[in-house]
């Protein structure tokens, strides 16, 4: 279990849901929250702890840490 | 290059499926995404096609509809993306014709109806994917 100092604003469980619908409903919530808001994505899917910093980087959000719970990743963006 | 014309002309549900997810990550991501599903690719947009998850395909398809985490089915994957992003679905005239069908035997995700000419008008400045 590992542990982050980091606290989310908002938490999207997408656990349980597989390419592409953790990425589809992160991106979903960021464009409802205002700038600097941390949004936490909580995904058991591994592709998308590949695949959401490369989302992130694009679009120009910070990636500020991805946790990995055993059971799932934590991944937490910051909207910029 | 302002977005993609993807032209879906096979009924293979993996390749349909593959459509649905990048047009909508793409659409949710701002990029305009056009769709033309056009020959077979019709076939899997039936109404009664989905309600009897009757889909052609191969080992991929067998394993995405009995997996325990599944990704959504690809007519949810873009009504979702149409409501978050620009994503216009249309579905070819003439394969209708050819089979007898309108838009009422299909599962609500078609915008319009298109031909050719309408396709490459909105294909005009995007990039061309034919799957």
């Amino acid at each position: 279990m590992s542990e982050t100092d980091i606290q989310a604003d908002e938490t999207v469980d997408a656990i349980g849901s597989a390419c592409p619908g953790p990425l589809m409903d992160l991106i979903g919530k960021i464009k409802d929250v205002d700038d600097g808001t941390v949004v936490e994505l909580l995904t058991g899917d591994e592709g998308s702890k590949n695949d959401v910093p490369e989302w992130v980087e694009e679009a120009d959000h910070e990636l500020l840490d991805i946790i990995d719970d055993g059971e799932y990743y934590s991944i937490y963006v910051k909207k910029t | 290059m302002t977005g993609y014309a993807v032209v879906l002309a096979s009924e293979e549900f993996e390749r349909v499926q593959a459509v649905s997810m990048i047009a909508s990550v793409a659409a949710s991501s701002d990029v305009p995404v056009e769709v033309f599903v056009t020959m077979n690719g019709l076939n899997p947009f039936e109404t009664e096609t989905v309600e009897n998850m009757d889909f052609e395909g191969g080992r991929v398809a067998d394993a995405m509809m009995s997996a325990d985490t599944s990704s959504p089915l690809f007519t949810e994957q873009l009504e979702k993306a149409k409501a978050i992003g620009p994503l216009q679905v249309y579905a070819c005239e003439m394969a209708m014709d050819v089979l007898g069908n309108d838009l009422e035997d299909y599962v609500d995700v078609f915008d319009d109806t298109l031909g050719v000419s309408g396709f490459l008008n909105r294909a005009k400045d995007k990039q061309i994917i034919f799957v």
